[in-house]
């Protein structure tokens, strides 16, 4: 009964009020689209640390099927993965990926190993893995593009007897194993915790604009369910067909979500963290996490529309004869200052688990204290205004400080975020010294005979360089010129001149430093640009329901002569100040909560990435509200529209 | 001659409905008119049209001798708000100011500074027996206080004509005809003419005249002028 007369409010609403359920569809849309992105680059990242798994081996002591060793090599500044390994007996089990155990030298390349290896001359690729006996699954790989190469050999093979270095960076020593599923690796488990971090930096504010966009519902509704209350529906009833409109609105957005992202994840697939972009079923959810969202998000929905329906119900002619709303408590200040108060605790010693819960009890504390800020602001604002302008919109400030703080808590929750990576972004990594130099590490008293070879190898290649022993390793300078073919060359040259040791470059050795550096650019550009999304389209609903709710009022200043340009600068200054006040307010405590994490100084990236998001955001919101002019200027257009 | 504001073969149509079928209607200086007739007469579209608010689509309307039916929107928006003032059934009162501040607003607009603008604001309060309640806001008001309210915040800017749309046509008879007596008294202390669209007899009874609109044309001793 309930169910039908909600239905028939919702498809009789009008085109106004049918204008609103779009916008509360469109709203929940895109909230589910970038929390399934959210939850989605989680469990990538754990399928990229699965993946990779079997490539770090676990020693064992017991009984052992194989002998497994790993390094890096590099073509063009590019990173190859290279695991030598050698069966102990007939039972060694195909490693994923593979048909079955590499025999004694053979090599696997991945795909795009193959296909560079065919496109450079031999002598720069090629030559490093001869006879290629087939092509690697992606269940060996990271990511679409990764190059790795599976190299067979004897147990007693040197590359799979003798040590290499402890640096796991470098790679792996050979051990034997029981098994070939190894354990994440160390660095997996890192991107997994930045991951995640990064998750709760974007879910707080979807949760927030999920929340805004079904207080719209309400906000359109609550003068009809007051009436409703007046002419005596229960609180029940009226709880009931809000909870429905706002589920059935919901769950249409909800699946317009999963669509939209159905259809945006091969893009997403493209962002390149950790050296490449992603396979597309990595960023899809299991059915059980996509059916707990697309359940999850209208209950939520549901939930904020009850919260926002409770002074309705609580009193309906609170919202029928627009009494003086009741003042928001100062207590939201004080749970923040208690979070806040917490942080200086915090260090990166911590366990991520309390650093993440404390960090989103920030996060929404200032969402908390948001609301209670913009009350102030609007009574500060009213009490000095001397135009018509900000006294309009100093009293509405006042009047519905909730409302207000929708508009802004995107950018200022986006300013929290930026705050926050301002401090968190390390400094780039110094120039590399020379390019054109090589070298290998060289088992001790080796260095003269390695050196030797070296220089026979280079000379039948028709390098020219100058070779050094040095103390524990032999360099090789191609001299200042040298462009990356040559370097190439060299290095396939010297491919396997010391067994399980590749030489390489300054900027080699320091690749692993910048793509740590590069991942957490990428990551801050995905999470603020998530953020800004976000922001900017709350800031768009709610500038327009806040028209539609206010459509009346402005029409009748319209009709008594107030000029839309007044009633536009009364808007944008209802935005604009507590965006000041707030924004800035909310990157110092962002920028708070990062201090114990920080990671040297402050940089010019992170500082110059914090002016960008301002600005961008503080344009981003006046754009957003201007688009909503034309539908001012069309409730406003025809003051009189009855024939009478 | 002394007519402050004139309509003249005011036509309009919404469709195929004929709301004005060329009117013709003038007001005099300190004169309070009632325009009456049934729902769907075309009274209201005739003070739209009178106030600047709709464009008829033919006619001409002349305020003070001034034609203003073909002055741009922006000009007819700062007339209404200099040279007329308006009272409504209801929903006219900004609910987020407090009373004072709704009378204060159309002078602000014209520029007044804000504390002379709600010191002006509150000289109507008493004559209009709103002592006590500058600072309430609509909500916290009577129908009655928010309308006169309405006529402070209309007679405010010293306009020349005041229109009022079924001005009492939400308040119980006893107030609506109080509002009334302090609309057209408070109107006429004012210097300035008052028209009125009511299809209330008691209403149209304070008026100097009343003229009756049917079915788009205006009755003169029952039959079409």
């Amino acid at each position: 009964m309930n169910l039908d007369l909600t239905w028939r409010l919702l498809r009789g609403g009008g085109r106004k009020g049918l204008l609103g359920t779009w916008l509360t569809l469109g709203a929940v849309a895109v909230s589910t689209a970038l929390l399934l992105f959210a939850v989605a680059a989680n469990f990538a990242f754990q399928a990229r640390a699965d993946r990779s798994a079997w490539r770090n081996p676990v020693e064992t002591k017991g009984a052992a099927v194989a002998i497994e060793a790993a390094r890096h090599d590099y073509v063009r500044d590019k990173e190859i993965t290279v695991i030598d390994l050698a069966a102990l007996g007939a039972d060694a089990p195909a490693p994923p990926g593979m048909a079955r155990f590499p025999a004694p030298g053979e090599v696997w390349l991945s795909p795009a190993l193959k296909e560079l290896a065919g496109q450079l001359p031999a002598d720069q690729l090629a030559g490093r893995f001869p006879s290629p006996k087939g092509v690697l699954g992606e269940e060996a790989l990271l990511y679409p593009g990764e190059l790795v190469a599976v190299v067979g050999h004897k147990p007693d093979a040197p590359e799979l007897t003798r040590p290499r270095s402890d640096d796991w960076i470098v790679g792996y020593s050979p051990v034997k194993v029981a098994s070939l599923a190894g354990e994440p690796m160390d660095d997996a488990e890192a991107y997994q915790v930045l991951a995640l971090i990064a998750g709760v930096l974007m879910v707080v504010p979807l949760l927030v604009f999920g929340g805004a966009a079904a207080r719209l519902t309400v906000a359109r509704r609550d003068q009809r369910l007051a009436t409703l209350r007046l002419v005596g529906a229960t609180p029940g009833q009226v709880v009931g067909m809000t909870v429905a409109e706002a589920v059935i609105v919901a769950f249409a957005g909800a699946i317009t979500g999963t669509l939209a992202y159905a259809l945006a994840a091969p893009l997403l697939a493209g962002i390149q963290i950790g050296g490449g972009g992603w396979f597309v079923s990595d960023l899809w959810p299991s059915p059980l996490v996509l059916g707990g969202l697309l359940v999850g998000v209208p209950l939520l929905v549901g939930l904020s529309a009850v919260v926002g329906l409770r002074r309705v119900v609580v009193s309906p002619l609170g919202v029928a004869k627009r009494e003086t709303p009741p003042g928001l408590r100062f207590i939201r200040v004080v749970a923040l200052l208690a979070v806040l108060a917490v942080v200086p605790l915090l260090s990166r010693g911590n366990a991520v688990g309390p650093i993440a819960v404390v960090i989103g009890l920030a996060f929404l504390c200032v969402n908390l204290v948001g609301p209670w800020v913009v009350g102030v602001i609007g009574r500060v604002t009213a009490g000095r205004a001397r135009r018509p302008a900000r006294l309009l919109a100093g009293r509405r400030l006042v009047d519905d400080p909730r409302s207000a703080w929708r508009t802004v808590s995107g950018v200022a929750m986006t300013g929290f975020v930026a705050g926050f990576l301002c401090l968190l972004s390390p400094g780039a990594l110094s120039g590399f010294a020379d390019a054109g130099q090589l070298q290998v590490a060289v088992p001790a008293g080796q260095t003269a005979t390695v050196a030797e070879q070296a220089r026979t190898r280079l000379k039948a290649a028709g390098i020219t360089a100058t070779v050094k022993p040095a103390k524990k390793l032999v360099a090789v300078a191609l001299g200042t010129s040298a462009d990356a073919a040559t370097v190439d060359r060299a290095r396939t040259a010297l491919a396997g001149l010391v067994p399980g040791h590749t030489p390489t470059t300054e900027a080699d050795d320091q690749h692993f430093g910048v793509q740590i550096l590069a991942d957490v650019r990428a990551g801050t550009v995905v999470v603020l640009s998530v953020s800004f999304l976000v922001a900017i389209a709350s800031a768009g609903i709610t500038a327009a329901s806040s028209i539609l709710d206010r459509r009346q009022t402005y029409g009748l200043l319209r009709l008594a002569g107030t000029p839309l340009e007044v009633l536009d600068k009364a808007r944008r200054a209802e935005t604009l100040i507590p965006l000041t006040v707030m924004g800035g307010g909310a990157i110092l405590v962002g920028a708070f909560c990062a201090a114990p994490f920080m990671i040297g100084a402050v940089n010019a990236t992170g500082v110059l990435t914090l002016v960008l998001c301002v600005g961008l955001g503080f344009a981003g919101v006046i754009a957003a509200g201007a688009l909503s002019r034309p539908l001012l200027q069309s409730v406003t257009t025809d003051p009189a529209p009855r024939p009478d | 001659m002394n007519d402050v504001l004139v309509g003249r073969a005011l036509a309009k149509r919404f469709g195929q409905t004929v709301a004005l079928g060329g009117v013709d209607l003038a007001v005099r200086a300190g004169e309070a008119v009632a325009i009456m007739g049934p729902s769907g007469s075309g009274k209201s579209t005739l003070l739209h049209c009178l106030a600047g608010i709709m464009k008829p689509d033919s006619g001409e309307v002349h305020l003070l001798g001034q034609r203003i039916d073909n002055l741009r929107e922006r000009d007819r928006s700062a007339l209404r708000r200099t040279r007329f003032g308006f009272v409504f059934q209801f929903g006219q009162l900004l609910p987020e100011l407090p009373a004072e501040e709704n009378v204060a607003l159309p002078l602000m607009l014209g520029d007044v500074p804000r504390d002379r603008a709600v010191r002006q604001a509150r000289d109507w309060f008493g004559p209009l027996g709103l002592h006590g309640m500058e600072t309430r806001r609509p909500g916290e008001l009577s129908g009655g206080q928010a309308q006169r309210v309405a006529i402070a915040r209309a007679l405010v800017s010293k306009p020349a004509v005041v229109f009022a749309d079924e001005p009492t046509g939400a308040l119980d008879q006893t107030t609506g005809q109080e509002t009334m007596r302090l609309l057209v008294e408070a109107t006429k202390h004012n210097g300035a003419c008052l028209i009125v669209v009511t299809h209330d007899p008691n209403v149209a009874g304070w008026c100097d005249r009343t003229v009756e609109v049917r079915d788009g044309h205006l009755l003169v001793g029952g039959v079409r002028a």
